[in-house]
């Protein structure tokens, strides 16, 4: 031992674990009020969803008929027949898409890395009107299809740009590009549609949650159940993967798996979300966002994401079809709103130096 | 046997190996520096250490065992890093990110509990940190936030901590405070540390030993009063220089010629 180290002062001048606990329960009591209140706000837009329209229910009518405890069969045909489908469709597409566009954000560590801006959902759409138009078919085959052509998207983004790491805007960029070939190639496939399948695809193209089959529902919600608890599991890796990939190695995760399993959670959801709803857009991208103002810096909640992704959607439908003065599909409501915001976000990132 | 140690390791990146058949003893209990000129492999070596480059060769051993064969999580328990340039999530406050640290002592369903609690209070008020729990950490000084990554390394609890070029973007005041801290976690705890250091000087006055790098081979290991002098400096950096008692400390000091 050779030196003379005088001790730096690290005498704490507060109670430290007085103050970290304060601190730990505001975070906790913040966390907790969020999600109730996002959790209510789901369930109130959800039943207002099966309330209005030409023919005007109240809400005790429209949870008794859900839940089969009435019998007013002009109520529950209008209700579990008409309503209930759309209502369904909006909260789990809402839902996947707020928990699929946080991952994708978080991993790329990229506020603009949502799905639907890396071409995932283009990777997508494509494989679903390829189904529609070329192919014929419908539901569970699109369904499949669309997943494939995410995974597709999501592999040519991985082999394009993975390799020197995914900070900057490199990765964006070489996303724009694989949404801009599959868009293109898009408008190829409807070029050599006949009139009316094309009208079908252009309808699909834009999105909206009043167009989905009960099998494709059906495969979203199973979807949803086994996913969304994965998703849960996986926040903790993801915390670690925020630090970058060093740290979280040096903190115990195993990196390439843990990101593979939360990219792949995340390019599921949003191919079933796709296949429900087309190609709903800028749902993904905000949802992580405002969930985050909601919650905290850095807090990353996967469910707050998805509850906020659920109750954007729903309210972007009733907007869409009860509100505009003409019934719109929902995907028209959510791009109106959501490109003000992606300029936003792109003059804001740049300021702050944080784009690369 | 010391807890660390390599046997003819050999790391590399890409098709290129930086480091060759590498015998290391990190000595435990004690501060160890390893230094070099720019690209001598000492960075590479840390990370074959700290388990984050698989050897092509040799093997890097933890308590008898061979490092690449133990769990990541059981790994990290027992060795801390504080990377060279980690990420700080936007906008994260330091109560959270010295929280994270607790990453291997916890499970899939087992969070926060007691020991979690106070091995960050504990990890806060050993590095000064305390009074900063709410900051944003983009709102910090370079020295308050290379101290915050410090605490956040603490609070993993690992009886080995290495640190990757720490002191690369503070000042002068700033190094001297962080390494006048690291010896005294290591006075106080008994933490073996090992730390990537460029200043030859500030490494002589504060560490038990210094592991001397040049081309991927170590060229002297040993406490830097017996290891340092003009003819190794030279060998290492290509300076030629005087060295001269520190008028502080007496350890090695070394003057351009």
């Amino acid at each position: 031992m050779t030196t003379t180290a005088s001790k730096v002062d690290i005498r704490p001048t507060v109670d430290v674990a007085a103050a970290l606990r304060r601190n730990r329960r505001r975070r906790t009591v913040r966390a907790t009020t969020v999600l109730t209140a996002l959790a209510v706000l789901v369930f109130a837009l959800f039943v207002v969803t099966m309330m209005i329209g030409s023919f005007r229910i109240g809400p005790f009518d429209v949870i008794a008929s859900v839940l089969h405890l009435s019998d007013n069969a002009g109520v529950d045909f209008v209700v579990r027949e008409l309503r209930l489908p759309t209502a369904m469709s909006g909260l789990g597409v809402g839902l996947a898409l707020g928990a699929s566009g946080t991952i994708f954000q978080q991993v790329l560590r990229n506020p603009l890395a949502s799905p639907d801006f890396v071409g995932v959902t283009s990777g997508a759409g494509l494989a679903a009107v390829v189904a529609i138009v070329l192919l014929g078919t419908g539901g569970l085959v699109v369904s499949g299809l669309a997943l494939g052509g995410a995974v597709l998207a999501a592999s040519l983004m991985y082999v394009l740009a993975w390799k020197d790491g995914v900070t900057g805007y490199r990765f964006i960029l070489i996303g724009v590009g694989i949404a801009a070939f599959f868009d293109g190639l898009i408008g190829f496939v409807l070029s050599h549609a006949q009139l009316f399948e094309a009208r079908q695809a252009m309808h699909w193209l834009t999105g909206s949650v009043g167009q989905a089959s009960d099998t494709e529902l059906r495969l979203l919600f199973v979807g949803l159940l086994v996913l969304l608890p994965v998703a849960v599991l996986l926040q903790r890796p993801l915390r670690a993967l925020d630090l970058g990939d060093d740290a979280a190695r040096t903190l115990g995760t195993r990196a390439e798996l843990s990101r593979a399993a939360l990219l792949g959670t995340a390019l599921v959801l949003v191919a079933l979300a796709v296949s429900v709803a087309g190609p709903i857009v800028f749902v993904a991208l905000v949802a992580g966002p405002i969930a985050n103002r909601l919650l905290g810096p850095a807090t990353g909640g996967i469910v707050a994401a998805a509850l906020v992704g659920a109750a954007t959607l729903l309210a972007a439908d009733l907007i869409a079809v009860h509100v505009l003065p003409v019934a719109l599909p929902t995907g028209v409501v959510t791009g109106a709103v959501g490109a003000p915001y992606l300029l936003w976000l792109l003059a804001t990132t740049n300021r702050q130096g944080a784009g690369g | 046997m010391s807890r660390l140690h390599t046997k003819e390791l050999t790391l590399g990146y890409d098709d290129r190996d930086v480091v060759s058949g590498l015998d290391v003893t990190i000595p435990d209990g004690r501060v160890t520096a390893i230094v070099g000129a720019n690209a001598c492999g000492k960075s590479t070596l840390l990370r074959g250490l700290a388990r984050l480059l698989t050897p092509r060769g040799g093997a890097v051993y933890l308590d008898g065992k061979a490092l690449a064969e133990l769990r990541t999580q059981d790994v990290a328990k027992v060795l801390g890093l504080l990377p060279q340039s980690p990420v700080a999530p936007d906008g994260i406050t330091v109560a959270d990110l010295v929280s994270r640290g607790r990453y291997p002592h916890q499970g899939w369903f087992r969070r926060w509990n007691d020991n979690d609690h106070d091995a960050v209070s504990r990890a806060l008020a050993a590095t000064g940190t305390a009074d900063l729990l709410d900051r944003p950490i983009r709102s910090l000084s370079g020295g308050q936030r290379q101290r915050v990554w410090v605490a956040m390394a603490l609070a993993q609890e690992t009886d080995l901590l290495l640190l990757d070029e720490p002191t690369t973007f503070l000042d002068i005041n700033h190094q001297v405070e962080l390494l006048r801290l690291l010896r005294q976690l290591n006075a106080e705890s008994g933490k073996t540390i090992v730390v990537v250091l460029h200043d030859l000087n500030l490494a002589c006055r504060f560490v038990d030993h210094l592991i001397a790098m040049s081309d991927g081979r170590i060229v002297a290991e040993g406490p830097p009063t017996e290891v340092v002098t003009a003819d190794l400096v030279e060998k290492v950096f290509g300076l030629s220089c005087l060295v001269v008692p520190d008028p502080v400390a007496g350890t090695p000091m070394i003057v351009p010629a």
